[in-house]
């Protein structure tokens, strides 16, 4: 599988703070495949994934997605994915096919594409008639739903999604996962994830990064690094590396 | 499309059913109020009762308080002093003014010639609109008592000659001349002002309401998108920092423009009801038929002393309108990017309504060339300072100083502007913080990782 996402060498130094927020960051994500970051609280995923969806730049380093660069053609980057970060709102005087519409318009080259792209997300929220209610009358676990509809709905190469089951009940996020699973399967689409909720992350993700104090420590398949490190689960991995890096 | 895809969406969170109604009640609560204002003063006029207290017997004074009963200017109600206790005697009376014409009042007209005097007690208001305007009334009719006392035939009747008739009604003749820079008029200068006074008035105040609305528009259509974190959806879209940018300046205009326009209506109808009456009641005296006869030529006296602004004059105006809109604009921006919460949002709305309400009140209620230098640098140096001034330095002819205002506000906008592009397309857009609360980041200015940005 080719390559949607090549980081290298990625880093951030904020300005007057002397240490860096992401420190040579190095990996990928290959088409159809569901990446995660993990690690503790200020370990630079966040920093890393606003790097790559071209909200901030790179101090040092760079990568690409579907082979443009996100330093020297980051218009062409957005082009090809789709970004929803940690606790995403929306606009509250929309309603949820006004808002669909709207982020829909900002992808789609022409009026058909839009209408496919509305079709698709009302078809993946499962919000009904709701849709044409304000949004301010939603719920969080209805706005995370419409959000991660619009992430997906214009079939981006790479989703890069910030908890992205955040706010959502246990039957919702179950939904949520098995949504993203039959999306990679099915349509190829690559996934960059980022969360603390490890179950989520084993059961969704092919392959793990897990950083702290901005480096990407360890990288592989959640089998294998379970096997390196001797331990049952992923939860077992993330503690004994993070120790390892000098955060616990 | 997708910029205007963006400027539908901004219009759209900017210009709600709620901000329209808020819009129409403003202006119709503006014209409410003219009409009671002007109808309060109408009834006021028209109802007002003004105690005599003659001490004169004169056949004079009789047929003058006639004169006065018949102008039907005001009630007239006649009682007794029974001493100069003016506070005990209306208190006594219950009343709330008295006119107290003084024995020998008529023979000092007709037989001496000389001036005579009336005294005029009134009771200090509450302070209410309507009890101001019966004091205001009641001034009428002392000047209708005025007119009447000078009246020819009044005073033929009562054996005065043509000559002393003239020296009664006017011992002086007055030609009133206005100059403005080299050029002159004959023109009162105060009848030119009250015509003046609509345009100097009524500009500061839309100015004034355009820029608070456009800089707070903005500013919450900036913070809000980084509060509620949809800021960083719309970034990551295909679309570019600038079309972004562009669509919340344009809809913040559109939107200012037309709270400005409701409220330049509402206050246009407000001046109207409250001068309408008032010119109204003025018209029915002999003197205000004089004013309104000179209101006829005010035109000719303006275009004579070069204050009466042409299409090219309003297009100057427009000029610096704009560039002090895009002030406010491009500086509201920078403020509501830093904005954290909600409380950051109003704290960081003071530094610009305070360089917005300094030059308004300045401009209104001084003169900025009579102030100490060191004043005059500070108010010239807030850019909004010369749009204030733009139409009195049109009007008077100072293009020097509307030239050199609108080339510092260019220059100023191009820095803010500059500053405002520089934040919103580098990382500053979301690193930088302002935190109003509590605590220890109280107020506090921050350049690195703000908290709704913080990294996990």
């Amino acid at each position: 599988m080719p390559a949607v996402l090549e980081v290298k060498g990625l880093s951030k130094k904020y300005p007057k703070k002397d240490v860096f927020a992401a420190d040579g960051v190095t990996f990928s994500v290959n088409e159809g495949e569901i990446f995660a970051l993990i690690g503790p609280n200020g370990a630079g995923k966040t920093t890393t994934i606003r790097m790559i969806s071209t909200l901030i730049q790179p101090t040092e380093g760079d990568a690409e997605v579907a082979g443009y660069s996100i330093v020297k053609s980051p218009d062409k980057v957005r082009e090809n994915i789709t970004y929803l970060p940690d606790e995403a709102g929306a606009y509250k005087t929309m309603t949820g096919i006004g808002y669909l519409e709207f982020m829909g318009g900002l992808f789609a080259k022409d009026r058909e594409t839009l209408d496919k792209y509305i079709e698709r997300g009302k078809a993946i929220c499962g919000l009904g008639e709701r849709l044409n209610d304000k949004i301010g009358g939603y719920s969080r676990g209805m706005i995370r739903k419409l959000l991660l509809a619009r992430a997906v709905m214009t079939e981006p190469k790479l989703a890069v999604m910030d908890e992205a089951t955040s706010g959502l009940d246990v039957i919702n996020a179950l939904e949520i996962r098995k949504m993203i699973k039959a999306l990679a399967k099915e349509q190829n689409m690559a996934f960059l994830l980022s969360s603390h909720n490890m179950l989520e992350i084993e059961y969704v993700s092919d392959r793990v990064g897990i950083m702290t104090n901005g480096k990407l420590m360890e990288i592989g398949r959640i089998d294998e690094l379970k096997e390196k490190y001797g331990a049952a689960n992923l939860e077992e991995v993330f503690e004994k590396v993070v120790k390892e890096g000098g955060e616990l | 499309m997708k910029f205007g895809n963006l400027l539908k969406k901004e219009l759209r969170e900017l210009i709600t059913k709620q901000a329209i109604i808020s819009m129409a009640f403003t202006m119709v609560l503006l014209i409410v109020m003219g009409q009671i204002m002007g109808t309060a003063m109408e009834e006021s006029f028209n109802t007002s009762t003004i105690t005599i207290c003659s001490r004169d017997d004169s056949e004079f004074t009789k047929d003058m308080l006639a004169e006065v009963e018949a102008s039907n200017s005001a009630k007239l109600n006649y009682v007794d002093l029974i001493s100069d206790d003016y506070a005990a005697e209306l208190e006594r009376l219950e009343i709330d003014n008295v006119v107290i014409i003084p024995d020998g009042y008529g023979d000092s007209i007709t037989e001496k010639h000389t001036p005579a005097q009336i005294k005029f007690v009134s009771k200090m208001q509450s302070g209410g609109v309507t009890s101001s305007m019966t004091t205001i009334s009641a001034s009428e009719v002392i000047r209708t008592i005025q007119s009447v006392c000078t009246d020819e035939i009044l005073l033929k009747k009562h054996g005065l000659t043509d000559e002393e008739v003239d020296l009664v009604r006017e011992p002086m003749q007055l030609i009133e001349y206005t100059v403005n820079n080299s050029r002159i008029s004959q023109v009162s200068a105060s009848a030119l002002a009250s015509v003046t006074m609509m345009q100097s008035f009524i500009a500061p105040i839309v100015i004034f309401f355009l820029l608070m609305m456009a800089a707070q528009m903005i500013m919450t259509a900036i913070s809000t998108e980084k509060i509620d974190k949809t800021l960083e959806t719309l970034l990551s879209a295909p679309v570019s920092r600038m079309s972004v940018l562009g669509a919340k300046m344009v809809a913040a205009v559109i939107s200012a423009l037309m709270n400005a326009a409701f409220m330049a209506v509402g206050f246009v109808f407000y001046m109207q009801g409250m001068m309408g009456t008032a010119a109204n009641e003025l018209s029915a005296s002999a003197e205000a038929a004089a004013e309104i006869g000179a209101a006829v030529n005010l035109g000719q006296a303006m275009t004579e002393l070069g204050i009466a602004l042409s299409p090219i004059d309003y297009v100057l105006f427009a000029f610096q309108l704009f560039f002090t809109v895009a002030i406010g604009l491009s500086i509201s921006l920078i403020l509501g990017a830093m904005a954290t919460d909600v409380k950051s949002v109003q704290t960081l709305t003071m530094p610009i309504m305070i360089a917005v309400m300094i030059p308004f009140f300045i401009t209104m209620f001084m003169d900025v060339n009579s102030m100490s230098p060191v004043f005059k640098l500070i108010v010239y140096a807030i850019p909004f300072t010369h749009t204030y001034m733009a139409l009195t330095n049109i009007m008077n002819g100072d293009m020097i100083v509307y030239w050199a205002g609108l080339a510092y506000q260019i220059v100023f906008f191009a820095v803010c502007m500059f500053l405002a592009v520089k934040m919103f397309t580098t990382d500053r857009l979301f690193t930088m913080s302002f935190s109003a609360g509590n605590g220890r980041r109280a107020g506090k200015l921050s350049f690195g990782q703000s908290s709704p940005t913080k990294d996990k």
